[in-house]
């Protein structure tokens, strides 16, 4: 049996809105091993984000049990949360989020810098990590000097460097033209087979099917989670 | 991540925001330079008084009919009913005391012309008439030729001691020493040339011809003019004992009644450097208050000025919180941000207000001093003023909510 990442039981998010409580999630349970490939499905509004925050310990949960690798994320400071983020979470964002003013080395560096890891190899890992993403010639470009596609590789290669257990991309094709998207899901796929997990947030039919397992929310609720069948591979 | 890559950060983020960080820049440099630039004239002109204002030297007081420095409005009224001192006073006063102690005599004349063959000076010179003793209580030498002598006053020789501007102005490239001068209609043999002293307070110490007190008072007093009277006592033991004795022996000499006040003003280095102190003290006081109310300015725009540019940088903010930046690493990068730009205007502050003072320093004709204490204590300042007003907007920038801060458009 391959080693749970992420563990969540009966989960519910609540906003709260003035006088009216939103039920973000409901009553969620999930576990995710390692080396899964998993799109999160759902029309918008349905909880994708939230539950993505979530399980990205950028937020916790109104109530219900998370672990992640075995520790209970509610047992843990700020610092801490920081330092799983640091340690254990890549983000990919649908906007890609880099500094513009910086490079993309210096953008790729930025995570490391926050572990604290020397500047030689901080280099060394973020020039790795370009070119797994196929990049190793626009390092000392800036995010303005760089296609869509290419600012969400270098965010993506971000999100790489420092070999976290989990990456989670919210909407990653979302800004990009279809060929572009096309390209980046190419690349999921390519990470996946080298043994990463990935988690995908989508409401795409289409991007959802090159994922292995699908979870399909609505209104908070797990609608589905099913294996796919259909899985479209490149 | 360390300091210096905070700082890099810090001094990358002045640059893309050049007119916010000019702003700020200028004000912290405007109360700097108001610290820095009066303290630093004031610790000029400290330093000149100190060294050459009180020159009286050592176990040395003078005595005048006025104080050197006047205040108040009704002093005028008070002053102008005393006796003048008179050569008399003088003479019983030295036979008095002349055995515990040195006693000169000053008088002079400003604005005389000096000629010898056909040069002459400008009507610029002052001439002071004195006796032996006041060349070892004033600290002056005479390195060429020889000063007056007891003699040269008794016998009413006419022989004058050239100060260096006069030697320039007259004798160029010719030995003085023996040549004949004339001051107005009488003639002087040159006997020796003064050292060089350089100028106080913008005047010159060398533009001056001495000649014996008895050949002043003889062609160049008016019979209303009043002497003054240096004195050094031999000894620093004896000294109060000088002091008392001449004060009694001179209350005498003027007719003082029994309790009225001295009709004559003794004064010490002491006391002149305290006449000076109380005005630079008010220097101080108002480049202080000046530059404290600046820097409070600024410390405000300062704050305000961090809370926008965290304000407009908050998805960075929510950015590098989700990529794992601690509280501590988002409260150091601006608060290192607003030090740097803080300091970097404490600097410049510094830097004109240094400027500014050597300059007035210097058309003063003060001794320019490097002011080490009001640079440690400007820079002291601006790093409590970067700290004070950057670490608001730093806690609030730490503190903001990951997901919010991201989220925000
Ligand atoms: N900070 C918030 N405050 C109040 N309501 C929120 C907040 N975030 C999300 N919601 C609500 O929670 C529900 C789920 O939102 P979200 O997770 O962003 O959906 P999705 O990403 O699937 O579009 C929505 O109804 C949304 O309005
Ligand atoms: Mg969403």
């Amino acid at each position: 049996m391959s080693k749970p990442i992420i563990d969540i039981k009966n989960i519910s998010k609540i906003y709260q809105m003035g006088s009216q409580l939103v039920h973000a999630l409901r009553d969620i349970t999930v576990t995710i091993n390692e080396n899964e490939y998993v799109a999160l499905m759902g029309p918008s509004g349905s909880g994708k984000s939230t539950l993505m925050n979530i399980l990205g310990c950028l937020d916790t949960p109104s109530s219900g049990t998370y672990f992640f690798n075995n520790t209970n994320v509610r047992e843990l400071n700020d610092n801490e949360l920081a330092e799983i983020r640091n340690r254990e979470i890549g983000f990919v964002f649908q906007t890609f989020n880099l500094l513009p003013r910086a490079t993309a080395l210096k953008n790729i560096e930025l995570p490391l810098v926050y572990s604290g890891i020397k500047k030689y190899e901080r280099i060394e890992k973020a020039e790795e990590a370009l070119r797994s993403v196929g990049l190793e010639d626009r390092m000392e470009h800036k995010p303005n000097e760089l296609s869509g596609g290419q600012r969400q590789r270098v965010a993506i290669a971000r999100a790489l460097v420092t070999s976290p257990s989990i990456i989670l991309a919210d909407e990653p094709t979302g800004n990009l033209d279809s060929k572009t998207g096309n390209d980046i899901m190419r690349l999921f796929q390519t990470l996946w087979e080298s043994g990463n997990t990935i988690i995908l947030v989508t409401h795409e039919e289409e991007i959802a099917l090159h994922a292995k397992r699908i979870i399909r929310l609505r209104d908070g609720l797990i609608e589905s989670d099913e294996i796919n069948n259909n899985q479209v591979k490149f | 991540m360390n300091l210096f890559e905070s700082i890099r950060m810090a001094i990358n983020s002045i640059f893309i925001h050049k007119l916010r960080s000019f702003l700020t820049l200028l004000s912290v440099a405007i109360g700097v330079f108001a610290i820095m630039g009066s303290g630093s004239l004031v610790s000029s002109f400290d330093n000149t008084v100190e060294t050459e204002m009180a020159n009286l030297g050592e176990n040395s007081f003078k005595i005048t009919r006025t104080p050197s420095v006047q205040t108040g409005h009704d002093s005028w009224r008070k002053y102008r009913k005393r006796e003048r001192i008179n050569y008399k006073q003088y003479s019983k006063l030295k036979n008095k005391i002349g055995d515990m102690a040195f006693v000169s005599v000053e008088s002079n004349q400003s604005n005389m012309t000096i000629k010898y063959s056909e040069f002459e000076t400008d009507p610029d010179v002052t001439l002071q008439g004195t006796n032996e003793v006041y060349f070892n209580i004033n600290n002056r030498d005479v390195p060429k030729g020889r000063p007056i002598t007891e003699a040269d006053v008794e016998y009413d020789r006419n022989v004058a001691v050239i100060g260096n501007d006069v030697f320039n102005k007259l004798f160029k490239g010719i030995d003085p020493i023996g040549k004949q001068i004339k001051i107005g209609k009488q003639k002087f043999e040159v006997i020796g040339v003064l050292d060089e002293k350089g100028a106080i307070l913008g005047k010159s110490q060398d533009n001056q011809v001495i000649i014996p007190i008895t050949r002043f008072n003889k062609y160049y007093s008016n019979w209303w003019e009043s002497l003054d009277i240096s004195i050094k006592a031999f000894s620093k033991e004896s000294f109060p004992y000088v002091l008392d004795e001449t004060i009694g022996a001179l209350r005498t000499l003027r007719s003082d009644q029994p309790g009225a006040e001295n009709s004559f003003e003794i004064e010490t280095n002491e006391s002149i450097t305290q006449q000076f102190s109380g005005l630079t003290g008010y220097l101080t006081y108002f480049g202080l208050l000046a530059g404290f109310f600046a820097l409070a300015a600024a410390g405000v725009g300062i704050t305000n000025i961090m809370l926008v540019a965290i304000k407009e940088r908050t998805r960075e903010i929510g950015l590098r919180k989700a990529l794992g930046a601690r509280r501590f690493w988002i409260t150091m990068q601006f608060l290192v941000e607003t030090m740097t730009i803080t300091l970097i205007g404490g600097l410049i502050g510094i830097a004109l207000g240094f400027l500014m003072s050597s300059m007035i320093s210097y058309f003063l004709g003060l001794k320019v001093t490097i002011p080490i204490d009001w640079m440690i204590i400007s820079i002291t300042i601006t790093t409590i003023l970067g700290l004070v007003s950057g670490l608001y907007p730093a806690f609030r920038a730490a503190s903001l909510d990951p997901i919010d801060a991201l989220r925000y458009e």
